[in-house]
């Protein structure tokens, strides 16, 4: 079981469990549609629904607390130990990227960078992300469409995101917030040898 | 005792009807501006990037303000016909200067092409724009009109709600708490308008901050506020706007939901547990907007997820067991209007679920953004809110025979939510396969893959906006006809919902 939801991408588990929740919420309904047509006492029917209500009102808050417990340890705010083997300043502008290795003092409007850069695979890459005007989001894509991971690209702040790349091969960015009319042309790449 | 007189009744029936016509006029514009969107990003023809985000945020904006007010002019409806008086004036002034709102945003959107979006997140409306410096200014004050518009509404609401019931403690439920018997009933719509629009009232100051700190922005340019406050002000006015919309709604259907089913649905202590927790709930789950600015205190982020999470304790537990007390076995007639509630609370359930899916910080980091979004908010928006108004509509219009008899009406209910759902499946694919949202069109995404599959998703939930808007006219036609010949005439108020 531990060894399949490992197989698993986040979004593929959002789509298992969602389709679940929604075929519980469809199968409720129809019931209700369904057997409305008989007649119960209103106590009855009431002692019949709370006695259900009461062991769901169980099965709930445990689910939540279990599920809190283990998704609260995955934030993706967490640091590797001890440092990075390559950190890379990454600085949003309408309508662009501007990447280089290693930490700047400059500000971000004159900071210098390209709109694409080549990154060892299977190493701690730490971003330290910023913006020189607006809101961006820093969203990384691989080569088959899926995001694998995103930080926001705010002025004024810099937000830190640590990725390991597993495998080789082209990875795109794309601005994941909007940042005026351009914004679906902000686009970066990510060479992994 | 409180005497409501039928000249009153007929007084503000007048008022919520023009508020419903107003809806039902404004609500399908809406809808075909967000059809020429997907059209667009269906490639099916080329709007120009600048005139999609003119479109998207007016449809942004306009949903938001249209359902909300006309959610809350729905429990004004309520109350001043069953529970406290309320100034027929002030409902008047509320709308008129609702419709200056409305008007001011039309005119700087599609005139002025503002086109910020409906969040317009700091700085982005002062920099690199393609709109001029009025249409902004414009906006602004239009939301600041709509902003005290709303707050003299819920204030005068709220003020004229404690005077009746003894005390503010006494709207949200408190005697149940302290009294094993409490000297007068509290009917829940009355304990769930005041958990749904205290928190407006704070949102709102919250959006006049901001709003204000934008104006002063807009005449001196030279001026920097600090984004991330700004993101915190917006995110929380606009989430907390969302979602005391659905909770507005759900007065209601405590309130209508007995008069089909024959069963009372009262106030009791787990139910004022159940509102009470919601109202922290509203306030601290708009934390879960913010999970990818990493800067942003950890502690707020899992304030956000913590209370995104427990929001669905009192949504399901209390209020949908509530509605299956209801149903079960009630031998309920299924006219449009308990149907149309039953819709809506599924919707309601499963837009929450994904939501609560979305609110987990390690799956947001894959899931913000993308077409997820708006699918989780359209599902309890267009499945829950405006099933929930619509069933709010049909009680104005039919007596409870006609909606029983209505097949038209029930025929373009059943078309709306197949149409509904179906085309937020859409939105719902998109999101797993990463598409980003808020995208004019997605000929400058590299990928191949991405950008076929989101030409495609668009293209073909289009088929299913052209369902909505005919199932939405089938009714319409129910509805109106009725108001027209005037023979619909209220329920009787329910001695059992007070």
């Amino acid at each position: 079981m531990v060894y399949l939801i490992t197989l698993l991408t986040i979004q593929s588990f959002a789509a298992i469990i969602s389709f679940i929740a929604g075929a519980v919420v469809v199968a409720v309904v129809l019931f209700l549609i369904s057997t409305s047509s008989k007649e119960e006492e209103k106590t009855v029917a009431k002692k019949k629904v709370y006695k259900l209500r009461g062991r769901y009102f169980f099965v709930l808050s445990l689910s939540i607390i279990v599920v809190l417990l283990i998704t609260l340890r995955l934030l993706p705010y967490e640091r590797f130990q001890g440092e990075p083997d390559e950190t890379v300043t990454v600085v949003a502008m309408q309508w662009m990227w501007k990447m280089d290795k290693g930490t700047t003092d400059k500000s971000p409007a004159e900071f210098m960078g390209a709109n694409e850069i080549t990154l060892p695979s299977n190493k701690k890459i730490r971003f330290v992300v910023t913006s020189s005007d607006v809101n961006h989001s820093f969203g990384i894509y691989n080569s088959d469409g899926v995001l694998v991971t995103q930080t926001q690209a705010m002025p004024q702040y810099n937000n830190t995101l640590e990725h390991v790349f597993p495998e080789k091969g082209e990875y795109h960015i794309l601005c994941m917030e909007y940042c005026g009319v351009p914004h679906g042309l902000m686009v970066g790449k990510i060479h992994i040898n | 005792m409180l005497q409501i007189s039928s000249d009153e009744i007929k007084k503000q029936r007048k008022l919520v009807i023009t508020w419903g016509v107003t809806f039902l006029i404004a609500f399908p514009l809406l809808i075909v501006l967000g059809l020429l969107m997907r059209l667009n990003q269906g490639e099916v023809f080329d709007l120009g990037m600048d005139t999609f985000y003119v479109l998207m945020t007016l449809h942004g904006l306009g949903m938001a303000g249209v359902l909300y007010s006309m959610a809350f002019a729905a429990l004004w409806y309520l109350i001043s016909t069953r529970y406290a008086k309320l100034n027929l004036a002030t409902g008047y002034v509320v709308y008129f200067l609702i419709l200056l709102g409305v008007a001011g945003l039309t005119i700087a959107t599609l005139i002025g092409k503002f086109g910020a979006g409906w969040y317009l997140l700091y700085p982005l409306p002062f920099k690199g724009t393609f709109w001029p410096g009025w249409a902004t200014g414009l906006s602004i004050i239009s939301l600041l009109i709509l902003g005290v518009a709303w707050l003299v509404g819920i204030i005068h609401l709220i003020y004229a709600l404690a005077k009746e019931f003894g005390g503010f403690t006494n709207l949200l439920g408190w005697q149940y708490l302290r009294k094993k018997e409490v000297d007068r009933e509290l009917p829940p719509i009355v304990m769930i308008t005041t958990v749904s629009l205290v928190p407006g009232v704070i949102a709102f100051l919250a959006g006049a901050v901001f709003l204000i700190m934008f104006l002063m922005q807009h005449l001196e340019p030279s001026l920097a506020f600090d984004p991330l406050l700004l993101k915190n002000l917006i995110f929380f006015f606009g989430h907390t706007l969302v979602n005391i919309t659905l909770y507005c709604c759900i007065g209601w259907v405590y309130a209508l939901l007995p008069e089909y089913t024959g069963r009372p649905w009262k106030t009791d202590k787990i139910v004022v547990y159940s509102w009470n927790a919601t109202f922290f709930f509203i306030l601290f789950a708009y934390f879960h907007h913010l999970y990818m600015d990493f800067v942003q205190p950890v502690g707020f982020q899992y304030a956000g997820q913590i209370a995104s999470y427990m929001s669905a304790i009192p949504a399901t537990a209390i209020t949908m067991f509530g509605v299956i007390a209801q149903l079960y076995h009630s031998k309920v007639k299924w006219g449009v209007i308990p149907l149309a509630f039953l819709f809506g609370t599924a919707g309601w359930a499963i837009g929450g679920f994904s939501a609560v899916v979305d609110s987990t910080i390690a799956a947001n980091k894959v899931l913000h953004n993308t077409l997820w979004v708006p699918a989780h908010f359209h599902t309890y928006m267009l499945g829950g809110v405006v099933l929930f108004i619509l069933g709010f509509l049909f009680y104005l219009s039919h007596t409870k025979e006609e909606q029983e008899k209505d097949k038209s009406a029930k025929i373009g209910l059943w078309v709306f939510v197949i149409a509904v759902h179906s085309f937020i499946a859409f939105f719902y694919r998109g999101g797993l396969r990463s598409i980003p949202r808020r995208y004019a069109d997605y000929k400058g995404i590299p990928i191949e893959k991405t950008h076929e599959t989101g030409v495609v998703l668009a293209k073909y939930a289009t088929i299913f906006i052209w369902l909505i808007l005919i199932a939405l006219l089938i009714m319409y036609m129910s509805i109106i006809i009725r108001l027209m010949k005037k023979k619909a005439t209220p329920q009787p108020v329910s001695a059992k919902n007070g």
